[in-house]
């Protein structure tokens, strides 16, 4: 188990100095530099020393190698766009309102999912199993744009309940955050559901049932934790990803988080902010896979003793 | 009394272009102690009907219906959940042909058959681990706590083999279904698996349903022989008859492509002609596309299962 977690340490570290390497090179393959936006025009001799002053002038892997060492020791540089804070402050700043976004839409999406996820897998083919799969096939197929504007019809603008925008009171979370919920339920519902069907179908259940266990045993001792198996690996990584794409909420409701810093650093090639926020979501999607395996395997008695002799 | 007793059992599987009858009027009488075995070649309907017995097969997609279902007294027709699970593994249970695949991978066996245990009797977690060790050591296996310990994943087939059928008798159960308890087995495992089925039902004086392809089987370990045929009992007999002196034209067919009695090798041959399409079953007697002796009534009308003698019945116009 140690071996097996030093070795994936190992191949974290390459992943993510990999991703550093290519996101870096496809950031400056990309024409044009963070002083040549039309709105701001600057004359060559000024552009030349304001990048000389940023380093950019240097050599692409002197600057990569500058920047690295730089994140070894925490430091992820200056924003180009707010050169008043460091990108660690920045991140500081926005990070908040996002994590909550996205922490309580997959916290409360998530459980909703999975409890709709089993009732259709265990009602199969009745109605229950139908509303479940229209609930999650409608979450996952109108847009986050769509829900947000409905959400936003109904209760901000007709029954004026909730405020339309913002972010200054908790009440303003409400609405983003159940906007936000549909996605993960949605996923996670179908994900049950077909792990589940999945397992029910396998021979020991049968077995289960022929020495009289009862099927609540079954269900909740049996199926669930070998259902489970095949989630734990993907519910952290699903966790993250969800809970970094809230761009589209973000904008619907003007939530001051991460999503516009997003599209921002790209635009206005603010490398340092860019390289910090891509670095940072391959360092949690890598820690979250690296946990998932550790519980898989904790659970799966195959992994834990070594296969058959 | 009768401990197994089945009347005029159908078990149909609606599918959207017809409907597959897979159990088409059995009939069958288990007695406590009494030990059956089920022959007929691969679809003739023989774990159908053990499902059944025991209610196990999901409805839908399948039918049953029966003039009489009744297993140790009780009405399985009419059983609910939970009169079901008080019947499943205390007076009914069950071996299954893939032991690799009948146990939950994620538990330790002794957690299952402690399970078992428990959800008959009332025993302390810590008794029921004691008979479970005792159960395996039963079932001739020599490191019982190993055992326990083991996930289903670290034992050979046979291992797991008998470890099932410790666990289908740690309730002691009046009557047991063995599915094909040997077919996935090494040859060599095969006898030993079951001489110690044969073995434990006389010990324990339970009935025993053996169902098998394998008429060497059927010489070695039952009393009695139901042979079926396109979902139906063609011909009942003492194991004896079935043997010496075979009455219906399917057994006998059975009896000609067998060359001795030996269990492992004797497989059912196939015998000419194609096994009865379930979905589309052939009308008047299911045999009477491959049967030498047929003739019109054969095809028009089936004959009634009807008993020959105190110990034998048949379906066949020829014995009327
Ligand atoms: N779930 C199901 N849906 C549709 N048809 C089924 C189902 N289960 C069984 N059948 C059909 O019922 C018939 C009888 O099947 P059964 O499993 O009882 O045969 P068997 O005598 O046990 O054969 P084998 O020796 O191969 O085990 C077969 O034609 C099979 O295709
Ligand atoms: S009823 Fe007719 S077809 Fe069927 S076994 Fe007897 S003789 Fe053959
Ligand atoms: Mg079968």
């Amino acid at each position: 188990m140690i071996r097996y977690i030093l070795g994936r340490l190992a191949s974290i570290a390459l992943t993510f100095t990999v991703v550093s390497i290519i996101v870096f090179l496809m950031m400056h393959a990309v024409p044009g530099g963070p002083f040549d936006g039309n709105d701001m025009p600057v004359n060559d001799a000024v552009k030349a020393k304001l990048n000389a002053s940023l380093g950019l002038d240097q050599p692409l892997y002197v600057q990569y190698f500058k920047y690295m060492w730089g994140v070894l020791h925490f430091d992820f540089g200056v924003p180009f766009q707010s050169p008043g804070e460091t990108v660690l402050q920045l991140l500081g700043r926005a990070w908040p309102p996002s994590l909550i976004l996205g922490g309580a839409g997959v916290l409360i999406g998530a459980p909703l999912g999975i409890l709709l996820g089993m009732a259709a897998a265990l009602r199969r083919n009745t109605w229950i199993d139908y509303l479940a799969s229209a609930f999650a096939t409608l979450g996952l197929t109108i847009p986050v744009f769509v829900i947000s504007m409905a959400l936003i019809m109904v209760f901000a603008v007709w029954l004026n309940w909730l405020p339309a925008s913002g972010w200054g009171k908790p009440r303003s979370w409400i609405l983003p955050i159940i906007a936000y919920a549909a996605i993960p339920m949605a996923t996670y519902a179908r994900y049950t559901r077909s792990a589940m069907l999945d397992v029910l179908t396998k021979p020991f259940v049968t077995v289960l049932r022929a020495k009289g266990l009862s099927e609540r045993r079954i269900i909740f001792q049996h199926v669930l934790r070998n259902a489970a198996l095949p989630m734990v690996t993907v519910f952290l990584p699903m966790f993250i990803g969800t809970a970094t794409g809230s761009i589209f909420v973000e904008a619907m409701f003007r939530v001051p988080g991460l999503g516009a810093y997003f599209v921002s650093s790209i635009e206005l090639r603010d490398y340092s902010l860019e390289m910090a926020l891509i670095l940072m979501i391959t360092m949690m999607f890598c820690v979250a896979y690296l946990i998932s395996d550790i519980i898989y395997a904790l659970l799966n008695p195959r992994i834990r003793f070594g296969d058959r002799k | 009394m009768t401990l197994l007793n089945i009347e005029n059992l159908t078990v149909s599987f609606p599918q959207h272009d017809g409907v597959v009858q897979a159990v088409r009027g059995v009939s069958l009488r288990v007695s406590p102690g009494e030990s059956i075995g089920i022959v007929g070649e691969s679809g003739s309907g023989k774990s159908v009907t053990c499902m059944a017995a025991l209610r196990l097969l999901r409805e839908p997609p399948s039918r049953i219906v029966a003039d009489r279902l009744e297993l140790g007294g009780v009405d399985m027709l009419r059983a609910g959940r939970t009169q079901l699970a008080a019947v499943r593994g205390r007076i009914a249970a069950m071996v299954f042909q893939d032991p690799m695949t009948a146990f939950d991978p994620v538990f330790t066996i002794g957690h299952q058959i402690v399970e078992t245990i428990r959800a008959h009797r009332d025993l302390s977690k810590s008794a029921a681990t004691t008979e479970a060790a005792a159960l395996l050591a039963r079932v001739e296996i020599k490191t019982p706590d190993a055992i326990l310990n083991s996930y289903p994943h670290q034992l050979s087939g046979g291992m797991l083999q008998r470890a099932m059928i410790a666990m289908a008798l740690s309730c002691r159960p009046q009557i047991l279904f063995a599915d094909e308890p040997t077919t996935a087995l090494d040859v060599t495992i095969q006898a030993q698996i079951l001489h110690l089925i044969k073995q434990l039902q006389a010990e324990l004086g339970m009935a025993l349903i053996m169902v098998t392809h394998d008429l060497g089987v059927v010489a070695e370990t039952v009393d009695r022989v139901v042979v079926m045929y396109g979902g139906r009992v063609m011909e009942t007999a003492p194991v004896q008859d079935i043997f010496d002196a075979p009455l219906h034209p399917y057994t006998q067919a059975l009896m000609a492509s067998m060359p001795g009695r030996t269990p492992g090798k004797q497989r059912l041959i196939e015998i000419a002609g194609a096994s009865p399409n379930p979905a589309n079953p052939p009308t008047g007697c299911p045999f009477h596309p491959r049967c030498a002796v047929a003739d019109a009534q054969c095809a028009a009308e089936a004959p009634a299962f009807r008993a020959l003698s105190e110990s034998r019945a048949a379906a066949c116009w020829r014995l009327a």
